[in-house]
């Protein structure tokens, strides 16, 4: 079973999740994300300054959620595809965060390959749509 | 007050199908494109909005802005208020003036011409305008084989150069039948009696358009680009020609042959594509056209810079074809 987020606690962490706003440690100057109530780099800092960080990362590891083990939230786009590309991206500012990945590319993909965010359906309940942040492969300079 | 257009960003879904593929899979395609932009599973008229708007307001001072005007004729929700959802993503003031406009393929220029209203109501110096669509029919109905999917977005500004508002004008008036969807459906109907859609759209887009031409007491000559709504390619090719426009003024705008028809974004998302290519000086008329009917012209004149980051050519290039039957599961038909 996937872990229930009420609405009420999906609402709560809105500009973390729409667009990405992370606490930059004033002790330390390291970036929380998501947010926490004492800094986890120096253990010490309780106080904060809100960032947006730039969605710009890298993969730092990868694997794929077959559609049996995805998440019941998760299951109307397992039904679709079958399965789907999960990743901890290592952002531009430091944190690590796991997220789906979209269109990865049908040759491959491997670790350390730079990414970006995109907001996207995270999945409905109760006709909630939960938007969120996915991460596609850079976009190629032009 | 001069207005000007000083940025604008466009989103294309990465999934295309081919009109090939409804024909093996259909026999027929109704709808004569090459191929056209499909929303993925978790994409929807809001995510579509978000990209297109975080292009558009990149390099902008978001601080800067004072007023949101979204269009679409399929938003997620039938009642919210969906600015509140753009707000976010976007991290703007809380406190801007927001409107939506939808019902109709008219709601992309109308939200532009409100945001044209609306910054005259805010100290703030610019205004964003979002349209984002994705028409949506039954598989079984011939106008779903057109529907297409995409999203563009256009930062206004008070006295600044850009993309210069000339001026506008306007044409509405009943007309029964023709694509419309009932309270409660999510898809759209038609009558089917090609002639006479094709009759309307010609009547209503002339009456805009040449209306506009004679307010400004100018002639097709002096544009370098019209920009049509289109429902279908030929259509617009044929009014464009019956109205003294040529076809290399009609080129850069026509887009539905690589997206289908994007709903209210069509001439919106053509004028994007004639931006990355136009010159300074350069004049534009743009038409909108929503069944019903109703038809706004705007012209424009290119009087200093107006950026983009993703030139439409390359969001063009960007791209994976999926099959018919793929296209029905995202569809959720199957
Ligand atoms: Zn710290």
């Amino acid at each position: 079973m996937g872990a229930h987020i009420s609405i009420p606690m999906y609402q709560r962490a809105v500009a973390q999740r729409y667009r990405l706003v992370g606490q930059k440690c004033t002790k330390c100057g390291k970036i929380n994300f998501p947010p926490k109530a004492v800094c986890k780099y120096c253990q010490a800092g309780n106080e904060f300054e809100n960032v947006s960080l730039s969605g710009k990362g890298k993969i730092y590891s990868k694997t794929v959620i077959a559609g049996g083990g995805a998440p019941p939230e998760f299951a109307e786009e397992a039904k679709c595809k079958g399965s789907y590309p999960v990743a901890i991206v290592e952002l531009d500012e430091g944190p690590r965060i796991i997220a789906q990945l979209v269109n990865p590319p049908e040759e491959g993909y491997s670790i350390g390959m730079p990414v970006e965010a995109v907001f996207r359906k995270i999945y409905e309940e109760e006709g909630v749509i939960r938007y969120g942040f996915k991460f596609r492969m850079a976009a190629q300079s032009v | 007050m001069n207005k000007s257009v000083i940025s604008y960003g466009v989103y294309l879904p990465y999934l295309r199908i081919k009109r090939d593929e409804y024909i093996s899979a259909l026999g027929s395609c109704s709808a004569a494109y090459k191929e056209k932009a499909v929303m993925d599973i978790d994409e929807d008229t809001i995510t579509m909005a978000v990209e297109a708007a975080r292009d558009a307001v990149s390099g902008i001072d978001a601080a800067q802005i004072g007023a949101l005007s979204l269009a679409s004729a399929n938003f997620p929700y039938s009642e919210k208020v969906m600015a509140g959802t753009v707000i976010e993503a976007l991290g703007l003031n809380n406190n801007i003036l927001t409107c939506q406009h939808g019902n109709s393929t008219l709601a992309g220029t109308e939200a532009f011409l409100s945001a044209m209203g609306m910054l005259d109501q805010t100290d703030q110096k610019y205004a964003l305008v979002v349209v984002s669509d994705a028409p949506a029919a039954a598989a079984a109905v011939d106008l779903e084989h057109g529907f297409g999917a995409g999203a563009c977005a256009f930062v206004l500004a008070k006295d600044e150069p850009g993309l210069e508002i000339e001026g506008v004008y306007a044409r509405a008036g009943e007309a029964m039948g023709l694509r419309y969807r009932l309270p409660g459906e999510t898809g759209v109907r038609d009558i089917g009696v090609k002639t006479y859609a094709s009759q309307v759209y010609n009547e209503t887009i002339k009456g805009a358009v040449l209306g506009l031409l004679r307010k400004m007491q100018l002639d097709p000559n002096d544009y370098s680009h019209l920009v049509l709504h289109q429902n279908d390619a030929k259509t617009a090719a044929a009014l464009a020609k019956k109205m003294g426009f040529s076809e290399e003024q009609l080129n850069q705008g026509q887009l539905f042959s690589l997206v289908g028809d994007t709903g209210a974004c069509s001439a919106l998302l053509g004028l994007c594509n004639v931006l990355d290519n136009a010159r300074s000086g350069a004049r534009i008329i743009i038409c909108s056209y929503g069944s019903g009917a109703g038809s706004q012209a705007i012209s424009f004149k290119l009087s200093g810079a107006c950026k983009n980051t993703r030139p439409v050519k390359s969001l063009l290039e960007s791209k994976k074809y999926i099959s018919y039957i793929y296209y029905l599961k995202l569809k959720r038909c199957i």
